[in-house]
Order: C-alpha cells, then structure tokens, then sequence
C-alpha cells in the first residue's frame, strides 16, 4: 500500500512541510522538542513536502504498479512527425529528431520518425526526416489523416507500438500533439509528461527523466515511468535546437497502413487562418509608450520601433486621454494587462497602475529621461536618455 | 535633496488628477524622505511660493491639481516605517506618505512589509503580526491605487465606510510639515483642544495658539472642511484639511483583524423605489453588512452598452434586461456558517420588498469578487470615457460628480431632489455610491456646454437642500477646488472666515493647496488679518517662541 | 440530454509564493477553488441547458470531481450555480493519481452514474498541472471523438432531425482555428475565455446547501485499486525544484548610439 513515511527520528518538527503542502496532507503534533510531523489522511502523494524537508526525513513510498510491462522487449526512439494543412513537417518535428539522436547515442539504438500523411503527397518529407536524424521512417498515406484527426492518428500509432514495441515516443506540444499524445497514452495505458523543457536519458536502464514547469514555471518537476512503456512525452517547439540537416545519412521508409475499419468522427467545415486584429494582450512582444516620447508625431518612430521588433503598440492612459492612441492600446489596470516575453518601454514614468498591468511581463526594458523614473523598478535593462534619440538610435541598429 | 525642476511638457500629466481639470505650475519635486519634503518647503517658503501637494493624484475634486508656484510630489515615499503592537493586540503600521493603498493591501496580506531600518521593537512587533491571523486596512476608496497621504487628507471613506467609518478613526498619529518646513509630531490621544482652542508645539519648538471655527458639523457622512469638535484631539484637525494646513510625511494606521469571509452580494430591482425600500429595510436586519452600494437605472445602461461596445468590458457579467437598478452589500463574516444565515436574512428581506431571490448574483469566491469589483470600477470608469468623447466635441465639458450626504431619515426625500430637479433641467444622469450611508454621487452627463452650466447650477442648488436636510456637501471626496463654493453653502460665510483664518495661522504665507477649501478673496482677507494680528505683539501668546518667522 | 462537467479542486491563488529561505513553494492551506478551465466548462454545459430548456428539451448537468473530502465544498458551489447534481470520488486509494489514474477513477464514476453521459465538458486544462491530458485520456477511455480546445460552441444539434445530435464548435487549431462538427455521444474541452461562469444567486446558494453530493470510494465506483491513486500512476514524480532565476537589472550607460547598440545586443539575444 502506498503511503507518505516520516522519520521521527530525522524530522526536527520544523514545520517546513506543513507550509509546502497545499491540501492539509501534513501536520506537527507535539510540544517543543517533541514537535514531529505526522501524516493525515489528506495526503495526495505530490510530493512537495518531500522537497521541503531539510533533514531528509519524509519519503513516499509507492505499491506494486499494474500491468508493468516487460521491460526488455520494447527499444527504439520513435519522434512523431505533424506536417500543417500543405504538408510540410512542423520545425518541432526537426527539433525532436535532433534531441532523440542524442539521447539514441546514449542508449545505442534507432530513431524512428512516425508520419501521416494524405495520398499524394510529396516524397520529400521522409528524405528530410532522415536528414534530421531519423535511421526509419513509418509513414502513412491516407485520405482519413487529411484533418490532422487525433482519433484516426491514435489509431496508426497505437497499432504500430504494439507491434513495434519502443521505449519512447516524443510528440511536439502542438495543439495537436497535446491532444494526441494523451489519446495513444489511455490506449496503451502508460505514462505521458506534458511540456517537458529537459530530457535526458538513463544509459543504463533506458529512463527518460523528463524535467516540466509546474505553477506557470515557478516549480519544476522531473518524472520518470519506471514500469510501463513506451514512455511518452511532449515538447512545446523551441525548446530544443533543430540540428544541421545531414543529406549524406541514410534510413529506411516504410509505407504502413491505417486500419481498415477507423473513421474520422470530427468533420472539419472550415479553416480559418488567425485574425489580423492584433491583440497587445497576447503579444509576445509589445513597445509601451508614454507622454514622454514627446508629442504625438514620435508616435510613427515608435511604431517602426514596434515593426522592427515583430512587436504590438500599447500606451498609458496619459497617451489615451491626449488622444494619441486609442482605448484599446492602454495597458494598466484600467487598461489591459499584458504579458508580453518582451516589454519595451519607452517615456513611461510608471505609474502604480501602469505597473500593475505590465507585472506579467518577462523581460523589461525601460528608456526614460527621469533616473529616478518608477518604470526603472520594474525594469531588467534601464536606459536613462531622450526616447527619441535611443529608439533613433536603436533603430538604425535594428534596421540598418 | 530632492530636485526642485522647472515644470517642463514631460510633467504634462502632473497638471491634472481624476477630477479632470487642470491647472499650472512653475516647478515640482518628488521628495523621497520627510526631511527632503522639508528642504523643499524652507526653500519654497523665502518667497512664498504656492505649494499644492501630490499623492497618486486619483482626487475626485481637483485638490492636487497646481493652482502656480510648486507641485509637492511625495508618491516616491512609500517607505514602511516601524510596526508596534498594543496591549489589546492591536498592530500600528507607520509609514512614509506617498504609500499606495492596493500596494498596502497586498504587503498586508502576504505579510511581507519591507522593514530595512526598523528599529528592534518595530521588529518584534513584525515577527508578532507575522505569526497573527491575516490584518488589514479597512478604508477601501473605490480607487485603490490612492496612497495613503491623499486618503488622509480628504478623510476618505468608499464603500466598507458603512461598516468601519472613514479614514479618519483609524489614523493614529501623523507628521506634519508645516509651511516653513517646521514639523508638527501628532498622536492620537495625546494633544486636545480646550473647548474651541487648540495650542500645538512644533519640533522646533514653536508654540501655536489657534481658535477652532465654531460651527457643528452635521450628523452625517462628512468629508466637508476642517473637522471641528469641542475639545477635540488635535489629530483629528489634520486629517481632511486637503493639503492646506501641512504636508503629511508620515502616517500611522491601527491595523483590524481581516475578515475570514467576505461575500459581495449585487441584488436587482426593478424600481428605484423597491431599491430604497430594501436599503430602509435591510439595514437594521443585518449585522455584518460592510458596504451596502447603489446603481442606478442611468449607471446599468451605461455598463450595458460599454460590454457591448468594448473589448476590455466583455468580461462584465451579463445583466439581465429586467434589472433596472441594483443594490450591492458586502457581508464581512466570521465564519461561513455565519455569511450564510445572513444572507439568508438578507434574502428574506429581498423578497418582502418586491425583489427576488432569484435576481441575485453571490460572489463567494474570490474570481467572483474581483468580478463585481470590476462591475464596480467599470461604471466611474465608462462614464470617464463618455465626457472624454464628448469633450472632443467641445473642451469646456468636464465631469460633474456629486458627493453629498444626508441622515438616514432624507434618504427618499434626496432622491425625490435629485429626480425631481434633473428631469426638470433635462439632463443626462448616472448616480451610484454608498446607499448604506444616503451617499450617492449624482454625475450629470453634459451633452453641450449648455448642459455642463445646467448642471453646475443644479448641484449649488443641491447643497442648500442637503444642508437643509442635515447633511453634508462633500462626504467623502473632500471639498478640493471643485466645491469651495458648497462649503460656504453649507457653513456660512463666517465660519469660512474662521476656517480661512486657522489655514493662515499655520500657512501664514497662504502657499499650502492654494485653491482649496477657500476661494482666493476668503483666503487673502484671512491672511492679512492674520498678518495684522502678529504685527500687534499683544495679540498672540509669544511664550518660547523660537524658530518662528 | 445528460452532461458531464468534470472539475478539479485547485490551489486558490496561481501567484505561488516562494519561501526565500527554503526556496520552496508555500501554499499555506489556502482554500482551494474550482479550476478556472473548469469553470468555463461548467458554463458551457449550463448554457446549453439553458438554450435547450428556451426549447422545452430537459437537460441535466452532472459535476464530477476526484478529490478530498473538503471537494465536495465546491461541488455544491457548481449546484448553486445551475449544476443539477455533483458526484465527488474520494478515498485515499485516489490519493497520488497522475492523469492516467485520474482519467480512470473519472471514467469509472461517470459509469457509476445512473444515465450514460451524451456529452463530458472538460477544462482544457489546470491551472497547477497544465497537462492538458484529462479530457483526450476520458475520450480515449470511453471510445468517444474528442475536441479540445475549444473557443466556442456555435450550435447543438439536437438530432430531432434524424441524423443522431451534433455539435458544432471552433477550436484553436495549430493553423489558427478550425470549424468542427462533432456527433454525440462525445468529449469536448474548453479554453479558459470560452464563457465566464455565472455566479449563483441566493436561491442557487440555498439550492447548492441543499443538495444530496454523493461520494464514492474506489470501491463503490467499481474501480480495480491496482488502477487508482499512486499505485495506478505510470508516472512517478522523482523530485521537484525551483528553477534558479536570474534577477538581472543593469543600467545601460554611455552615449545614445553605445547604450542602442547594448539594446540591439539584447533584443537579438532573446530571438
């Protein structure tokens, strides 16, 4: 039976784990130095308290697992191949097969890349995969594979692992990709971590260890599936690099089929590509203004600023209410909060509710005149000076 | 020290604060320490330089906008000065001014206060509140990026006032830097006046005799000039005195225990009058009513039409077309055993009133509190954005927001005012505010210039009505610049007179918040009067006195 | 028509707060709430009741939870707010589940109740695990298509036209998004701004305090134990961290042209 064990004789009842815990799993008992942790019955085996505790004395221990596979029958990386509607493969299908070569050079064995595709399609596609590191490829030619169907997918590749057997399968986490993967994993019943940033393999005993956020990136959790294979995970793209393509290494294509009895039973009507509207709550990357870029006709300079950083345009409300820019522009907290990678501010004093809008932000950079500005506070990258002369400036670096 | 810096365009913003009238300046400074805001004033004070006081500048009546001379900026003091905690248990957090109230809440509720410099008492008393149930600060003006200067000094109140009062009883003691840059140190309790007279030394050890203005203030909700009381504590004469006796530096503020749940409760009617009903009713029946809030017919379309209209508004919940007005009440609870009982109650309430149970929205979690907290500010908000169109039409448009208060008994006879005088002038309206306390802001919605004139009149025909009634011109946003004029509707020419010549007795100079509470002509006959008076020796008790002008 | 709303008990606050001695996350016992991907799901499944009942048709919305006891707190919250009924699957043998586990006890409590399902509304995701896994894995397990991420329900369908009851729904595609039809029985899950859950009213608070939640153990939802909780998990946490993070903030000195050139560097830097 599993259970959450503490050492009474390692714990110091520091109390350490009762903080971490978030569902009451954990309490301390007793008087001075007779304070000891002690489990309750709320204890959901996350594992925080684990973490927390500073003598080592809390460990969970874990029963026997159902339907543990035999271990020694499954080999082989398999990268999951998604092309977009004209049929050319994902950047994060490269990027994959870049890392699983790696981690094949750890184990010693192959890597297979798995693709679907619509009858017809261009013979390129498999060349290109095995250039990027694939020794195999499996791929599919088949009408019902047109609408990127996570049904009729499941079904291709929980077909082929059973037959095949690998140890591990990696998707991209795509939108589809985080709605298949999930799919082939209830359909073979093993394990699945979603987002990993880091994966690294065991040489000896083929475990993955895949590392993923938690918490919106403030925790970061490594898991393992110790007893069930394949093992299987997601990548968001852009995390790994996509290696060199290599045209002198050889592989394998193999055709294989769909089963004969699957139906796609999601009818796509309509495509439709994403809005021109920009929207400066999403935007990865935005250029904030403020009075102090001067008057309004600095505003055509801050907006090639804005184009030459891929970047959407928001303002303060000062902006707003002299009529530079429109209500939809405004990020504060009467405004829009924003979350951009990167924020580029520019003439912003910062007020409190301008700054709590841009609290979300990853990366800050702040040009003021005023050294003392409260934007700086918020700031990784400060620049004191004339916001017209630095994004001058910065321009003719950016553009020239 | 801080910077005194010529007024340059990049301070453009600095002329103006949320009432949305502006005003000039020569220069401005952000002071970062109380002994810097004293530099600044014994500078400024040779020449007798007008000094009009900024916080976060989310005034309703103009009293942080410049009226020339200096703008006194203290929104970078925002340093937490010391803790201590009294027998009762009770913790004191002092602080510097310039501290923003939501970022107090939130220090507050993660109990993580920055405390470098903090003495070792201040520290134990930290590690005690750490270790307490959660504390907080209960004042909660609708605007919540205020800081606590500006909070202090038009006595603000918002919507929990129903339940835990103004600012005002929980403001323990403040430092005061008078004109000259010399420093008055107040604390609750320990400095009263004698009947109307009031004697106050300064650090520098100045001794002050000043004659209170001898009028009473009314039984109600009051933001309306100097607080005055028969041998009231002197304390008390400095919090609303909206920047014109002193500049606050530091503030100390008695913490409460938070309150375990809060529920907010948004009830629909379809009548302004069931609306008054329920409120007449609801009040004695509930006993943990924090804020009992008003929408009325004007303020919902509004809102209905801005979540069509605008992206940032969608997320507004839906209103129902048969909602006419609504009555919004915060239960702050104990336990939620307790909440519910109440609520229940309130429900019964409800329904013996011609509204509905069903026509409720209970937000018991915290998304759904934030959301009717946005429903709240959406609707000040939406109504800025409509007089900013209009004023592109024409400039001369400004907001007119109303802030007067009666005793509970006028509350249909105020409303019965403001329906009867607005359909008369035929003006656009939306009025919201505090029910719980008959404090509702009226705000006239001027399609012209025509209408703007209209409803400036309209409202100095309001405040002798209210007076009449017993109640007060300002409740709540503090009188500023913008209702000088109410404040001699409601006290009389000569108790202005009075007040004017306490302001000169502390500013001799008249430079602190120029514009405020007096109109210029009040203010100067006061000063030379004061003037007059030093120059006859005889006239004031000259005992001590050091450092004085 | 019978919908599946399932909702999971998250951490109250997604601002997690870092204990700067120990360097780990305190969550000091906050109370937990419905995970807001759910509660846009619950939204969902009453709007449909909602259109459907303008039309005479009965609708009945189910909320499922697998959690503590203390969940059953939240599941009467969803009942005050037009949920016709909450089941909560609560026993230490659930205690520990990654998704696969959790998908199964779900799936076996969705069995237990006393019509089949035409329709599980799930969150796309949680706000503390972002895994996204849940409603593909329920899909999966009952045999039924699945569409997740869905932005918005355009029509129902409620097959008085003879061809079976259909959805018609757009959905975030890895293209921009897609217009999908999907016949029912069938899983669908929703992005967080797909709707905005209502909140109850006094009446649906009372409604809420009053209803019959009915729990279930492993046992009495029929589940094999060797599938549940840690012992039925695949995965296994082996140890979490928090990531070191750079606190930079430089001030960029020199002439307007070197401190541009630093801000080139920088900017390039992040591509």
């Amino acid at each position: 039976m599993a259970g959450l064990r503490i050492d009474a004789e390692k714990c110091v009842g520091c109390g350490r784990c009762v903080r971490a815990c978030a569902n009451g799993g954990v309490r301390i008992e007793g008087e001075k130095r007779e304070r000891r942790a002690v489990a309750t019955g709320d204890c959901v085996y996350c594992g925080s308290c684990v973490d927390a505790c500073p003598v080592g004395a809390i460990a969970i221990e874990r029963g026997e697992a159902a339907g543990a596979a035999d271990l020694a029958s499954y080999s082989g990386i398999w990268v999951f191949c998604q092309v977009d509607g004209a049929g050319t493969v994902l950047p994060v299908a490269f990027e994959l097969l870049g890392r699983a070569r790696e981690l094949a050079a750890v184990r010693g064995c192959a890597v297979t890349a798995v693709l679907g595709e619509v009858p017809g399609a261009s013979e390129g596609n498999a060349a290109q995969l095995i250039a990027a590191g694939a020794d195999a490829v499996l791929v599919c030619r088949d009408e019902r594979l047109r609408d990127n169907d996570a049904e009729c997918f499941a079904r291709l590749i929980c077909d082929l692992a059973h037959e095949r057997k690998p140890e591990i399968i990696l998707y991209g986490a795509t939108n589809f990709g985080r709605e298949l993967a999930p799919g082939v994993a209830v359909r073979l019943q093993t394990g699945l971590t979603a987002d990993c940033t880091v994966l690294e393999m065991d040489e000896e005993t083929g475990l993955l260890h895949q590392t993923r956020p938690a918490f919106g990136g403030n925790l970061m959790a490594t898991i393992m599936c110790p007893a069930h294979r394949p093992q299987m995970a997601t990548v968001r793209p852009g995390i790994f690099r996509a290696p060199e393509p290599d045209a002198a290494r050889e592989g394998t294509v193999e055709e294989v089929a769909l089963a004969a009895d699957m139906r796609p039973r999601v009818e796509v009507l309509e495509h439709a590509t994403p809005s021109d509207e920009p929207s400066i709550t999403e935007a990865e990357r935005l250029v904030v203004v403020g009075r102090g870029i001067g008057s309004k006709k600095n505003l055509k300079l801050m907006r090639r600023l804005a184009d030459a950083l891929g970047a959407e345009l928001g303002c303060t409300r000062p902006v707003v209410e002299a009529g530079w820019l429109e209500y939809r522009h405004q990020v504060g907290q009467t405004g829009v909060s924003v979350a951009p990678k990167l924020l580029v501010s520019v003439g912003v004093s910062g007020a409190i509710q301008h700054l709590a809008g841009i609290s979300g932000a990853e990366c800050v950079v702040a040009i003021n005149e005023d050294p003392d500005a409260p934007i700086f506070g918020a700031a990784q990258y400060s620049v004191v000076g004339d916001a017209v002369e630095v994004v001058t400036a910065l321009l003719a670096e950016l553009e020239g | 020290m801080a910077q005194i810096r010529p007024f340059t365009d990049e301070f453009e913003e600095y002329r103006r604060d949320e009432s949305r009238s502006s005003g000039e300046a020569e220069s401005i400074s952000f002071p970062t320490s109380e002994q810097e805001v004293r530099d600044v004033l014994r500078e400024l004070h040779a020449a007798g330089t007008p000094v009009t006081v900024q916080g976060a500048r989310t005034g309703l009546a103009a009293g942080a906008v410049p009226h020339g001379g200096h703008v006194l900026n203290v929104s970078r003091m925002t340093r937490y000065l010391g803790m201590r905690q009294d027998a009762d248990g009770t913790f004191y957090l002092a602080m510097e001014s310039g501290v923003v109230l939501s970022e107090l809440r939130k220090h507050l509720a993660a109990k993580n206060l920055a405390h470098a410099g903090w003495d070792d008492a201040s520290l134990a008393a930290l590690e005690a509140f750490e270790a307490a149930p959660e504390q907080f600060f209960p004042t909660d003006p609708t605007e919540a990026s205020a800081c606590m200067g500006g909070i202090v000094a038009c006595n603000a109140s918002g919507a929990r006032s129903y339940k835990y009062g103004p600012a005002r009883p929980h403001v323990t003691a403040l430092h005061v830097a008078l004109a000259d840059g010399d420093l008055l140190v107040l604390r609750r309790g320990e400095v009263h006046a004698d009947g109307r007279t009031l004697r106050l030394v300064t650090e520098s050890g100045r001794e002050l005799a000043l004659d209170l203005p001898t009028y009473v203030m009314p039984a109600t909700k009051n933001a309306s000039g100097y607080y005055v009381a028969d041998n009231m504590d002197a304390l008390d004469l400095f919090i609303g005195a909206c920047g014109t006796l002193g500049v606050i530096t530091q503030i100390e503020v008695a913490l409460m225990p938070a309150p375990a749940v809060v529920w907010g409760v948004s009830c629909f009617f379809a009548s302004e009058a069931a609306a008054l009903d329920f409120t007449e009713k609801v009040r004695p029946v509930l006993a943990h009513a924090a804020a009992i809030e008003y929408f009325d017919a004007g303020a919902l379309d509004i809102l209905r039409r801005q979540r069509e209209a605008s992206t940032a508004f969608s997320a507004l919940p839906e209103l129902s077309d048969d909602a006419a007005v609504c009555v919004y009440v915060e239960l702050d609870c104990d336990s939620e055993e307790e909440a519910t009982a109440e609520l229940y109650r309130l429900g019964e309430v409800l329904e013996a009133t011609g509204g509905s149970e069903d026509a409720t929205w209970v937000a018991r979690t915290e998304i759904d509190r934030e959301s009717l907290i946005f429903f709240r500010h959406a609707v000040p908000e939406s109504v800025n954005m409509l007089i900013d169109e209009r004023r592109r039409a024409d400039p001369t448009i400004t907001k007119l927001g109303s802030d007067m208060s009666v005793p509970d008994e006028h509350l249909h006879d105020v409303f019965a005012l403001y329906r009867r005088t607005l359909a008369e002038a035929g003006l656009e309206s939306a009025a919201w505010g505090h029910i719980g306390n008959n404090h509702i802001h009226v705000n006239v919605l001027p399609r012209d210039a025509a209408d703007h004139k209209a409803g400036g009149e309209l409202f100095a025909g309001w405040a002798g009505e209210v007076t009449a009634m017993g109640g007060a011109v300002s409740a709540e946003h503090g009188v500023g610049k913008l209702k000088a004029g109410f404040l001699a509707t409601m006290y009389g020419p000569e108790h202005i007179a009075e007040s004017a010549r306490l302001k000169a007795e502390l500013d001799p100079k008249g430079q602190l918040g120029r514009g405020n509470l007096f109109g210029e002509d009040v203010l100067e006959a006061a000063l030379a009067q004061v003037a007059g008076a030093v120059a006859a020796p005889a006239a004031v008790p000259a005992a001590g006195e050091k450092g004085g002008e | 028509m019978n919908i599946v709303v399932c909702v999971k008990a998250v951490p109250s606050t997604t601002e997690v707060k870092m204990d700067p001695k120990t360097n780990t996350i305190v969550r000091d016992g906050k109370q937990s709430v419905v995970n807001p991907f759910d509660a846009s799901a619950l939204e969902v499944a009453l709007s449909l009741k909602d259109e459907r009942a303008a039309a005479g048709l009965d609708t009945r919305v189910t909320c499922v939870s697998m959690g503590i006891p203390a969940t059953e707190r939240l599941l009467r919250d969803c009942v005050a707010r037009g949920a016709d009924a909450g089941l909560l699957l609560s026993d230490r043998a659930f205690a520990g589940a990654d998704t696969l586990a959790t998908a199964y006890a779900l799936t076996c409590g969705i069995r237990a109740l006393p019509a089949a399902p035409d329709l599980i509304v799930c969150g796309k995701m949680a706000v503390d695990g972002d895994t996204a896994q849940i409603g593909p894995e329920l899909a999966g397990a009952f045999g039924v298509p699945c569409v997740a991420g869905v932005t918005e329900v355009v029509s129902l369908d409620d097959g008085t036209g003879g061809a079976g009851a259909a959805l018609t729904l757009r959905r975030d595609s890895d293209e921009g998004s897609e217009l999908v039809r999907v016949c029912l029985p069938c899983v669908i899950t929703v992005s967080k701004d797909v709707a905005t859950l209502r909140m109850p009213s006094i009446s649906g608070v009372r409604a809420g305090e009053a209803a019959q939640i009915d729990v279930l153990t492993a046992e009495t939802s029929g589940a094999d134990a060797a599938r549940c909780g840690l012992t039925g998990s695949p995965t296994q946490v082996v140890r979490s961290f928090v990531p070191e993070r750079e606190h930079v903030s430089e001030r960029i000195e020199g002439t307007a042209a070197e401190q541009a050139a630093r801000l080139a560097d920088i900017v390039r830097g992040m591509e």
